[in-house]
C-alpha cells in the first residue's frame, strides 16, 4: 500500500488554527469554482485512476482546502487527466484544471 | 560613377543589421537542429523536393496564393507588397545594368538609382524603364493603401478582427508605411527637377512643382531622400526582430518542410522557423470559437506565436486553446499551430518520475475473446448507449470481440499529452500497447476519436489495423455483414468531431453510414470547417459556462438544418451537444443499431 | 359577471378555480390533457403521510366539474396569453378579466442522463414509473420476479449543471424516502439503498419520516451520487458511486434502480416571457413572481397571476396554498379595478 500521509499523519486532527491556509487561499483565488464543490463524490466514483488505485480526488482536494497539503502532489500525479470527472461533475467544476493547479502549486509539499 | 551620398548611411546601416541578424539566426537554428533532421535535409537536397520548394516559394512567398483563397482582398494586399516590391528590386537591378552595364554597383546604387542617375544626366534615356518602375510602384502603393485601410477598418477587408502588435512591430510597420510614399515623393521631386519618370513620378512631380514652385522642391530635395533612406533603414533594422521576419523565414521553412522536417511533441530549434514565419496576418483569429462565442481575444494562434517568440508565453495563453485545428486549416503559411502549442505546453510541464504510474503495470480488465478488439475509452463509459449499440452491431455481424476496457481500463494517454505531459502519456501508451499485444488482436476498433488519434499517431501496433467505429461499421455494411433498414424520411445532421475530422481526416465514412440508414443534411460549417463542440480536452482554462455557450452556438447551427436528430461520432461531442440542444443527439452507432 | 381564465388543471389550478367559483367568479379552466388533475393523476400517494393522491385531487376535480361557475375545458392547449384574453391552439380567442397561469412543470427526462441507463437497461425506472407501479398494485422486475435489492438515486435532473438544471427540485428527497418505505412495506425482506447528496427534510413530518425509514424500515442511506450504471452478466445492474462518508469508491449489484427525477421548467415559459409584456423568467426557466414574499402569486403584468409550480418547484401543500392565495389576489385585484372604474365614472 502506498502511504499518502493522510491516514497516519500525526496529529490526526485537522488543525485549521495551525495549518498554513495561504497556499489554499491562493489556490482558491485562482480557481474560485472549486469552492462550489458539494462533495457528492461523482468525480471519485467515475475516476479512471481511482478505479485502479486508491486515488481519491474529492478527498485530496478537500484536504487541501483545509490546509492539509502533504501528499497531495503525489496523489494528483496518479491522475490520468482523462476528463471523465469533468464530464460528470454536477457543479461543472473544471476538475482537470484543479489537478494541474494543485500539481503546480503543491510540488514538493 | 560614385554611388555614394551621405543620406545613404541610414539605409546602409539598417541593411547591414538586417543581413547580419538574419544570417546569425538561421545559422544558429540550423546548427541546433537534431541530427535526424539534418540527415533529412541532406537526403532531400539533391532530389525533386528542392525544385518543388522553389515553385512553392514563388507561389506562396511572392504570390500568396493561400491567402488569396481565404480572403482575396487580403491576398491582393500581401501580394502587392511582396511581389510588387520583389519586382521593383529585380527591375531596378536590370535598369541599373541597362545603364551602367555589367559593373558592380553597391546596394545603395540600385536602391537610390534615380538619385544617382537622374534622366537629364544620362545620354540615352530609356523611358520604358521609367514606365515599368512607375507601374510597379503604383502596384505596391495600392497594397500600402489597403494596409492603412485595414488598420483603421478591418471589417471592410472581411476580417472581424485584426492583430494587435508589440513595439518592434509598430516601429517596423510605421516605417514600412512610409517607405513607399517617401520613395514616391523623392522620385517625383527628382523628376520635377531633373526630368525623367513616367505617369506616376513625373505626373506627381509636375503637380508638386505647380503647387509649391521649383524653389521649394529644391529645398526639399535632400531632406526627402534622407527621409526615404531613414524609413528604409529603420524598417530593415527592426525587421529581424519584428513580424516582418516572416518575409525571409517563409523561404527556408518551405524548403525544410519539403525535406519532411516537422515539429514534434518536444520543442526543437526548427520551431523557430515556423514561429518566425508567421506574418501575423490574423486570419487565424476569425475562425477561433473562443473569439466568436466567448469574446476571448488574446489567446489565438497569432498571439500565442508572438508570445512564444518573445518568451513571454503564459500558461493561461498556452492552455487556453481547444486545439480544434480550425486556425491551422486556414493558416496561409501552413504553420503546425497545434503541435507548436502542444510542445510549448510540454516544455513547461513535462516531467514524470519512474514510480509515478507504476500502478499501470499488468493491468488487464478485458473480457471476451476475438481477433477484433473494441476499446471504448474513458468517456464512452458515460455514454453507455454507444457501448450497447456497438455490442448489438458486433452481434449482428457475428463478430467475435475482445472487449479491452468494459470493466474499466487505462486511458489512451492523449489527454495527458494534450496538456503537455508527453512523458507521462507514454506510460499509458506502453501499458495499452502491451495489453493489445498480449491478446493478439488484428483489428482495433474504437468509438472515441480522441483514442483513435492517439492510437494512430503514437502507438506502434504492428499488425493491428486501427479503425474508428464509423470506418468499421461502413466496412461491415459494404461487406454485406450488416443489413440495415433505410428510412428515407429520417433526417439527420452530422457534427464532425475535431479529432476525427481535422485530426484523422475521417469525413466520408460517417456520412456514408448515415446515408445508409436515412438522409443527411449538412450544417453551415461542415467537414474541414466544422465547428468544435467546445468541450475539447485540450482546453484546461475555460470554465463550464463557457463550454456551454460554445455548445449552444454549435447546437443552434445544427438545429437550423431542421434535421430530426443530431448525429456525432465522439462521446465528448455527444455530451457537449446534448447540453446545448433539446434535439435528440445520438452517436453514429446508435442510429445504426436502431436500424438493424 | 366577472370572468377569469385559469390555465392548467393541476392541483394549483383546480384549487384556484374552485375557490374563485365559490366567491361567484365565472371561471374558464383550460387543461391540455384529456382529464383534469395534472401530475397527481398518475401519482399514487403523497408524503409524508402516504395519503392516497386521489383523496386530494378527487374532490377538487369533482367540484370543478360540478360547479356551475366553472367551464372546464380539457384537451385544450393554449397558444398565447395576452392582456384580457387567451388564445387557444385552434385559434379561438377567449376574453377575460384576469388570467391565472398554473401550468406547473415538466418532469425531467431521465434519458438525458445517459449514464444512468434509463430507457437502455431493464429495471431502471423513475420515481414517476414507480408511483404508477404502486398504483397498479405490483412492483416487479421486467422478468416478472420480485426485486431483492433496490437502489434509489436522488437528484436526477436536479442540482446538475451538466443537464442545465441548477435548481433543487425540493420534493425528490422526501419522495425518495417515502418510496423507500413503500417498497419496504411491499417487500419487507428487500434491501433498499438511498444514494443522496444532501437530504432536505424541510417540512412538517418529513424528518420524522426519515427517522422512521432508518429506524423502522432499516433503509440504508449512502452519501454519494451514483456515477455509472452498467448491466451485469446475470442481468442485474451494477452501480458505482463514492461512499463519501468512508471516502472509498463503492460498487454493488442491484435488481432495480429508481431515479428520483426532478422538476424542469416548462418550455412554454420562455414563450410567455418573450411574448407577454411584464412576464419574466428566472435563470432556472421558472417564471419570476413579482416578489418572493407578498407578491408570490402575482406577475409584473397587471391581471396575470401565478399559482403553483410554474414559478418554482413546489410540493402539493404549497401548490394548494398558492391556488388559494392566487384566487384571493385575483378577487382583490378585480375589486380594486371595479372601484377605480366607478371613481372615474363618478368624476365624469
Amino acid at each position: 500500500m502506498t502511504d499518502f500521509g493522510y491516514t497516519v499523519s500525526k496529529p490526526r486532527r485537522i488543525d485549521i488554527d495551525r495549518n498554513d491556509m495561504t497556499l489554499c487561499d491562493g489556490i482558491l483565488s485562482s480557481m474560485p469554482e472549486l469552492q462550489t464543490c458539494i462533495g457528492c463524490g461523482t468525480c471519485t466514483a467515475v475516476c479512471t485512476a481511482g478505479n485502479l488505485t486508491d486515488f481519491n480526488f474529492r478527498r485530496v482536494h478537500t484536504l487541501v482546502r483545509r490546509g492539509e497539503y502533504r501528499g497531495a502532489y503525489e496523489a494528483m500525479n496518479k491522475c490520468m487527466l482523462c476528463g471523465k470527472c469533468r464530464l460528470a461533475c454536477p457543479r461543472g467544476i473544471n476538475t482537470r484544471a484543479v489537478v494541474l493547479l494543485l500539481k503546480e502549486r503543491l510540488k514538493g509539499m | 560613377m560614385v554611388f555614394y551620398a551621405d543620406f545613404c548611411l541610414p539605409f546602409i546601416a539598417g541593411a547591414a543589421v538586417m543581413f547580419a541578424a538574419v544570417v546569425i539566426k538561421y545559422t544558429v537554428w540550423l546548427v541546433q537542429l537534431p541530427a535526424a533532421d539534418k540527415r533529412l535535409i541532406l537526403k532531400g537536397l539533391p532530389t525533386r523536393r528542392t525544385l518543388d520548394a522553389v515553385v512553392e516559394t514563388v507561389r506562396e512567398s511572392l504570390l500568396h496564393r493561400r491567402i488569396f483563397r481565404v480572403n482575396p482582398v487580403l491576398g491582393y494586399m500581401h501580394m502587392s507588397l511582396a511581389f510588387g516590391w520583389f519586382l521593383l528590386i529585380v527591375t531596378g537591378w536590370i535598369e541599373t545594368m541597362a545603364y551602367v552595364g555589367l559593373h558592380w554597383v553597391p546596394l545603395q546604387g540600385h536602391v537610390f538609382f534615380k538619385y544617382f542617375m537622374p534622366a537629364n544626366g544620362i545620354a540615352d534615356h530609356k523611358p520604358w524603364f521609367d514606365f515599368v518602375m512607375d507601374l510597379l510602384l503604383l502596384f505596391v502603393l495600392s497594397g500600402v493603401a489597403l494596409a492603412w485601410f485595414k488598420r483603421m477598418r478591418s471589417r471592410a477587408l472581411g476580417m472581424r478582427r485584426t492583430t494587435r502588435h508589440i513595439i518592434f512591430d509598430r516601429v517596423a510597420l510605421t516605417s514600412l508605411w512610409f517607405v513607399f510614399p517617401a520613395r514616391l515623393a523623392a522620385e517625383s521631386i527628382t523628376c520635377a527637377l531633373w526630368g525623367g519618370g513616367s505617369f506616376l513620378t513625373a505626373g506627381t512631380g509636375s503637380l508638386l512643382s505647380g503647387v509649391f514652385g521649383r524653389a521649394a522642391l529644391e529645398a526639399a530635395y535632400q531632406p526627402v531622400w534622407w527621409f526615404y533612406s531613414c524609413a528604409l533603414g529603420v524598417f530593415f533594422a527592426a525587421m529581424p526582430f519584428s513580424r516582418y521576419m516572416h518575409i525571409f523565414t517563409e523561404v527556408p521553412l518551405i524548403f525544410l518542410r519539403a525535406y519532411r522536417v516537422r515539429p514534434e511533441s518536444a520543442a526543437k530549434s526548427y520551431d523557430n522557423f515556423e514561429i518566425q514565419a508567421c506574418s501575423r496576418c490574423g486570419i487565424c483569429i476569425d475562425p477561433c470559437q473562443l473569439q466568436s462565442s466567448l469574446g476571448i481575444d488574446e489567446v489565438q494562434s497569432v498571439y500565442f506565436l508572438r508570445d512564444r517568440r518573445y518568451r513571454m508565453l503564459q500558461h493561461k495563453v498556452a492552455d487556453n486553446c481547444l486545439m480544434c485545428g480550425r486556425c491551422e486549416q486556414v493558416c496561409p503559411v501552413g504553420i503546425n499551430l497545434n503541435t507548436l502549442r502542444l510542445n510549448a505546453r510540454s516544455s513547461s510541464r513535462d516531467r514524470c518520475d519512474e514510480s509515478r504510474y507504476a500502478y499501470l503495470s499488468g493491468i488487464d480488465r478485458s473480457s471476451g475473446e476475438g481477433r477484433t478488439g473494441y476499446f471504448a475509452g474513458c468517456m464512452t463509459r458515460l455514454t453507455p448507449r454507444t457501448m450497447e449499440s456497438m455490442a448489438r452491431i458486433f452481434d449482428a455481424a457475428g463478430e467475435q470481440v475482445w472487449w479491452a476496457d468494459r470493466e474499466g481500463g487505462v486511458c489512451c494517454g492523449r489527454p495527458l499529452k494534450l496538456s503537455g505531459e508527453v512523458e507521462a502519456a507514454r506510460r499509458m501508451v506502453e501499458s495499452n500497447s502491451e495489453l493489445f499485444r498480449r491478446h493478439g488482436i488484428t483489428t482495433l476498433v474504437t468509438s472515441c476519436p480522441i483514442c483513435l488519434r492517439e492510437f494512430r499517431e503514437t502507438y506502434r501496433l504492428d499488425g493491428v489495423e486501427i479503425l474508428h467505429h464509423s470506418e468499421y461499421i461502413l466496412r461491415l455494411i459494404r461487406a454485406g455483414r450488416l443489413h440495415l433498414r433505410r428510412d428515407a424520411g429520417a433526417l439527420y445532421t452530422y457534427h464532425d468531431p475535431c479529432e476525427l475530422g481535422r485530426g484523422c481526416g475521417i469525413y466520408d465514412e460517417p456520412r456514408a453510414v448515415i446515408e445508409s440508414v436515412g438522409r443527411l443534411v449538412e450544417p453551415a460549417h461542415t467537414r474541414e470547417n466544422a465547428l468544435c463542440c467546445g468541450s475539447s480536452l485540450a482546453n484546461t482554462v475555460i470554465d463550464d459556462p463557457c463550454q456551454l455557450t460554445i455548445a449552444r452556438d454549435v447546437a443552434r447551427e445544427l438545429e437550423a438544418t431542421a434535421a430530426g436528430s443530431v448525429v456525432t461520432a465522439c462521446p465528448q461531442c455527444k455530451k457537449a451537444l446534448s447540453r446545448g440542444t433539446t434535439c435528440q443527439v445520438a452517436d453514429l452507432s446508435e442510429i445504426v443499431a436502431a436500424s438493424l | 359577471m366577472r370572468h377569469v381564465i385559469v390555465i392548467g388543471g393541476g392541483v394549483a389550478g383546480l384549487q384556484c378555480a374552485t375557490q374563485l367559483a365559490r366567491t361567484g367568479v365565472r371561471v374558464t379552466l383550460l387543461e391540455k390533457e384529456p382529464r383534469a388533475g395534472g401530475k397527481l393523476l398518475g401519482w399514487n400517494s403523497l408524503f409524508p403521510s402516504i395519503t392516497p393522491a386521489a383523496e386530494v385531487i378527487g374532490p377538487l376535480v369533482e367540484e370543478a366539474e360540478r360547479s356551475a361557475n366553472i367551464d372546464l375545458r380539457t384537451g385544450c392547449e393554449v397558444r398565447s396569453v395576452g392582456t384580457g384574453e387567451v388564445t387557444l391552439a385552434d385559434g379561438e380567442r377567449i376574453a377575460c378579466d384576469a388570467t391565472v397561469i398554473a401550468t406547473g412543470f415538466t418532469i425531467f427526462d431521465a434519458t438525458v442522463k445517459e449514464e444512468y441507463g434509463y430507457g437502455l437497461y431493464d429495471n431502471v425506472v423513475t420515481s414517476v414509473d414507480l408511483e404508477r407501479m404502486f398504483g397498479e398494485g405490483s412492483v416487479l422486475l421486467r422478468d416478472g420476479s420480485a426485486p431483492r435489492r433496490i437502489a434509489i438515486l436522488h437528484c436526477v435532473g436536479s442540482r446538475d449543471e451538466k443537464v442545465c438544471q441548477r435548481h433543487c427540485s425540493k420534493v425528490c428527497c422526501v419522495t425518495g424516502v417515502k418510496q423507500a418505505i413503500e417498497l419496504k412495506r411491499l417487500y419487507p425482506s428487500a434491501e433498499i439503498y438511498n444514494f443522496y447528496m444532501d437530504l432536505r427534510m424541510f417540512g412538517p413530518g418529513y424528518e420524522e419520516m426519515y427517522r422512521e425509514a432508518q429506524q423502522q424500515y432499516n433503509i440504508n442511506f449512502v452519501r454519494g451520487r451514483i456515477s455509472e450504471v452498467s448491466p451485469t452478466f446475470e442481468g442485474r445492474l451494477q452501480i458505482k458511486a463514492e461512499d463519501t462518508l468512508t471516502g472509498r469508491p463503492l460498487k454493488m449489484g442491484v435488481d432495480m434502480l429508481v431515479l428520483m427525477v426532478g422538476m424542469k421548467a416548462n418550455a412554454m415559459n420562455a414563450v410567455l416571457a418573450a411574448e407577454v409584456e411584464g412576464l419574466q423568467m428566472q435563470p432556472s426557466g421558472f417564471m419570476q413572481p413579482r416578489d418572493p414574499f407578498t407578491g408570490n402569486v402575482c406577475s409584473r403584468s397587471e391581471g396575470i397571476f401565478y399559482a403553483g409550480a410554474v414559478t418554482a418547484p413546489k410540493n402539493v401543500c404549497e401548490s394548494l396554498g398558492e391556488g388559494m392565495a392566487a384566487a384571493n389576489s385575483v378577487v382583490r385585484w378585480l375589486d380594486e379595478q371595479a372601484t377605480r372604474q366607478n371613481r372615474t365614472e363618478e368624476a365624469r
